[in-house]
């Protein structure tokens, strides 16, 4: 008797696990797709950029590149005294991008980087004139005029678990509202969402900001024993690219990537570095690691097309039963009935089980 | 099940209670709640050094003193004046500043003052959603543990949006209200709005001198019109050079009815253009203007007011702290919202209800001054303004100024939405203009505008103080009335669970009645539920157990009845 209480048991138990099952593989078929496309989708972003670049450098009034530039910062420590974050390159480019708009603002920032002959008249402005072109607050804090900043950046200092460095990585992270758009419910987004490093690798982080605001490009966890709150952060106003330096650390961990201006990381602008064989995933990273609160959806009765004038009958019955099939009362008796139906199904095996048992019986 | 319980329970009491005159012969004591447990904050932010409130010179620009007791960090106000570009390094690393939010440059008509203002905004959310904890972040509380959703304009700043790493609490340039803008006469204006929010947003400049600018997407804001609407990581620039001096107002034109409640509107001045006048263009929470313009000073004023009344609806801003989802947000906003179902709840002067609204905007006098008042009425609904003590003379409506001969002196203020008023105190006791020292309330007189959430006494009440009546803090001086404003600094008092009157005497006449039902409290009624529970899951299992053959039997017999009709199928 038990058993067969156990039987149907399991059987009552095993079925949303198949649905599970089922609604898994759908989403890791998602993700596949999402994989897929995002390839696809940063070769052309590569493409792209080039030809960005391209256009960048014919303007390029100091001959620096943005990236040349700021992987200057990255390799020596004392680039930055030589324009690494290239404000003037980046005017240029957006003036590309904001025919109109951009132009007098353009001109603006443009005069008041070579404001000290202007100066007479504006204050004390003469005892700091170039200052504004490269603020430089100390070693591990780096700013521009147009508060493009790195700050914790660590170039030489080994984590206590390190001996040596055990390689030098580049990776380029792209930000940007369109790196959303395959995360359905986000509104901003890094361009991948996780990256793997090994332990005590020397990686610098090139930070392409694709909008026309602020991001940033913040970590946490680092070790605070070198990093100030063990926090590294770069941050610019797009489009533009900031590059900054870590040693991370030398054993596995997952730290977290995010950027803290109101609201980004909540709707998508969330990742994770994963050193190693990594530690626990950060939560609600966009396609990654679920969230730890959930919204609750519900269908909308939205208008739709119809079908042609001809089916007009046909598409109105259809209509009504996928309607009637999409609320969720329904849904429930329809998974009612599935089990029911389940449970028709099983009794000739139980049948067997039973009599089996009972023939064995009946034997003995 | 603990209906019957209650139910026994009851009749138990009852029983007990029984003869009737005992009930009446001995009503429930009188229950008085503890300051101790209370969330008591201190009546002023410990977080800001008295120094700040000193007049003091930093970087060349004059600071004058601010009495009250959360003045504006000095720092903000030479970055406000000088610009970003002009700063020193060391004062613009003490602000979170941008360092290109204000840009100033050429003194194009030559007398001295910079005359291209580039002012860069950025859009921030207070007290939103987060998908990984179940609180608000970042944090703004206009009353203690009041946190309404809001959407405000603030200037481009740099870093995080909290106070730190460790904090919640949103970074103090990012708050309520969106901030005053001042802006001077034949200025070229650029407002450069970075919408870092993850909505559509615009500016409207309401009252502004602005030109249908055809080639700036109409430069009106209006999305029906001319403009479309400024996507989240989008940049647009608003420019104008203003002809005409007065108090305007500035706000999003997109959903309207909504984002401008969200808290998406600020005052925006244009002052006349005078010689070396180094405005200070952004004056954030509005109140006390530090650093006057050379007009305001001309013209004989000795202090300066920005008064800012909003009111908002907290099923509004609960929206943004419902979902996570930015679809379902604007479902909601956008299609769900009823405006015309809809109530003010929250009713604010600066941004800010009573009590915080002392820390911040109370009209600091002096006897026999002439006081600047600019008002703005950004709420849905007309205003009554009523200041205690006083009548005030309306030099501008909406920022055109009244023929001299014509202006008039009242002692309620009606402003309708969206209007502004300059008003002239002047501290002159002759029973008219003013009627001595004191501690005088500045308050809307639609009752529900001293309501926070409708727990009174809150909103947008304020005080015109004499510096006579005014604490070494910078609150006013109530204790010598034995008037004690420690209940409004709880939040516990708009949670609405202290009794508002419970100590104006030592009995505590109106303290709370203690209840009389039998409440047992949930830890006692859960462990009686589950001795309950553990007593009939005890009982089943035991019939289960002594009556186990029979069960088998049963269930034999249907089985085997079961098979049977297969069987007679077959």
């Amino acid at each position: 008797m038990n058993a067969r209480f156990k039987i149907i048991f399991l059987l009552a138990a095993a079925l949303p696990f198949c649905f599970d099952a089922v609604a898994q593989q759908q989403a890791t078929s998602d993700e596949h797709d999402q994989h897929a496309q995002h390839e696809q989708h940063s070769g052309h972003e590569q493409s792209e950029s080039k030809q960005a670049e391209a256009t960048q450098s014919k303007h390029d009034h100091n001959g620096h590149g943005i990236n040349t530039g700021s992987e200057a910062v990255a390799e020596h420590e004392h680039a930055h005294k030589e324009h690494s974050i290239d404000a003037e390159s980046h005017q240029e480019e957006s003036v590309h991008d904001h025919v109109h708009e951009d132009h007098s603002i353009d001109a603006e920032s443009h005069q008041h980087s070579s404001e000290s002959e202007h100066s007479e008249h504006l204050g004390g402005a003469a005892d700091h004139g170039d200052m504004h072109h490269h603020h430089h607050v100390d070693d591990s804090h780096i700013m521009d005029h147009e508060g493009t900043m790195i700050m914790g950046q660590n170039l030489d200092k080994l984590p206590s678990g390190c001996k040596s460095i055990s390689g030098e990585v580049e990776i380029t992270v792209r930000a940007g509202r369109k790196y959303a758009e395959r995360f359905p419910g986000t509104v901003f987004a890094f361009d991948q969402q996780q990256w793997h490093v090994k332990p005590c690798s020397k990686v610098t982080f090139h930070f392409t900001n694709e909008d026309n605001v602020r991001h940033q490009f913040m970590m946490h966890g680092l070790p605070k024993y070198i990093y100030q709150y063990g926090m590294f952060h770069l941050e610019v106003t797009g489009p533009k690219t900031v590059s900054g330096t870590i040693i991370v650390p030398g054993s596995d961990d997952t730290l977290l990537v995010h950027c803290d201006i109101a609201q980004h990381m909540e709707k998508g602008m969330k990742a994770q570095l994963v050193i190693g064989k990594g530690g626990q995933d950060i939560p609600s990273i966009p396609g990654l690691t679920p969230y730890n609160i959930n919204d609750i959806y519900d269908a909308e009765d939205l208008p739709k097309i119809s079908a042609t004038e001809n089916k007009e009958d046909k598409s109105k019955v259809v209509r009504e039963i996928t309607k009637s099939l999409a609320k969720s009362d329904t849904q429930n008796y329809l998974i009612l009935l599935i089990g029911a139906l389940i449970g028709l199904f099983s009794i000739p095996l139980l049948r067997k089980i039973i009599s089996g048992r009972k023939t064995s019986k009946n034997e003995e | 099940m603990s209906n019957f319980i209650r139910t026994i329970i009851v009749i138990a009491y009852l029983v007990c209670a029984s003869g009737g005159t005992y009930a009446s012969l001995k009503l429930p004591e009188t229950i008085r709640v503890e300051p101790a447990a209370l969330t008591s904050e201190p009546p002023c932010d410990p977080k800001i050094p008295p120094a700040w409130r000193d007049a003091q010179v930093i970087d060349g620009v004059e600071i004058e003193a601010d009495l009250g007791c959360s003045p504006d960090n000095p720092t903000w106000i030479a970055v406000a004046v000088k610009g970003t570009n002009n700063v020193s390094m060391d004062t613009l690393m003490q602000t979170h500043f941008s360092p290109d939010a204000i840009i100033k440059t050429d003194d194009l008509d030559g007398d001295g003052d910079p005359d291209r203002i580039v002012i860069k905004l950025e859009i921030m959310e207070l007290n939103g959603k987060s998908p990984d904890f179940p609180g608000q972040v970042p944090t703004f509380d206009i009353a203690p543990g009041v946190q309404p959703g809001a959407w405000v304009f603030a200037p481009k700043t740099s870093g995080m949006s909290t106070e730190n790493f460790e904090s919640v609490r949103a970074n103090p340039l990012i708050r309520l209200p969106s901030p005053v803008i001042r802006v001077e006469q034949g200025d070229i204006v650029q407002i450069v709005l970075e919408n870092t929010h993850y909505f559509p947003h615009t500016i409207h400049l309401h009252g502004v001198d602005h030109p249908f600018h055809h080639e700036l997407n109409g430069n009106d804001g209006v999305s029906q019109t001319s403009e479309m609407e400024l996507m989240p990581g989008e940049r647009r620039i608003y420019q104008f050079q203003a002809r005409q001096p007065g108090t305007m107002f500035y706000h999003c034109h997109i959903q309207t009815h909504t984002h401008l409640s969200m808290g998406l509107g600020g005052i925006i001045i244009v002052e006349e253009n005078k010689p070396n006048n180094w405005l200070q263009t952004l004056n954030i929470g509005g109140g006390h203007v530090r650093h006057r313009s050379e007009a305001i000073k001309e013209q004989g004023y000795d202090r300066e007011y920005d008064l800012h009344y909003h009111s908002m609806d907290k099923e509004l801003g609960d929206i943004i702290k419902q979902y996570n989802d930015p679809r379902l947000t604007a479902r909601d906003m956008n299609r769900r919202y009823e405006i015309n179902n809809a109530t003010e709840d929250y009713f604010t002067i600066n941004g800010l209800s009573f009590p915080y609204s002392l820390r911040e905007s109370l009209v600091i006098v002096e006897p026999n001054e002439k006081i600047k008042l600019r008002l703005l009425n950004s709420g849905n609904e007309s205003i009554a303004i009523h200041p205690h003590g006083h009548t005030a003379k309306i030099t501008h409506y909406d920022g055109i100024e009244q023929n001299p001969l014509a202006q008039i002196r009242r002692d309620v203020f009606d402003i309708a939405p969206a209007q502004r008023l300059d008003l002239e105190i002047e501290t002159i006791d002759d029973g008219l203009r003013n009627t001595g020292e004191g501690d005088w309330l500045i308050h809307d007189h639609r009752e529900k505008g001293i309501t926070t959430n409708g727990m009174a006494e809150g909103g947008s009440m304020s005080s015109i103080v004499y510096t006579s009546y005014l604490g070494e803090n910078g609150l006013p001086n109530t204790s010598h009335f034995g008037v004690n404003l420690d209940n409004f600094f709880t939040k516990e008092y708009w949670e609405r669970k202290v009794p508002v009157w419970q100590n104006l005497d030592e009995a505590a006449t109106f303290g709370a009645a203690a209840g009389r039902t039998i409440n047992l409290d949930a830890a006692t009624r859960n462990t009686l539920l589950y001795a309950l529970g553990g007593l009939l899951a005890g009982l089943f299992l035991y019939t289960i157990f002594a009556g186990r053959s029979h069960i088998k039997q049963c269930a034999a017999a249907v089985i085997s009845r079961i098979r049977g009709e297969k069987g007679g199928k077959e």
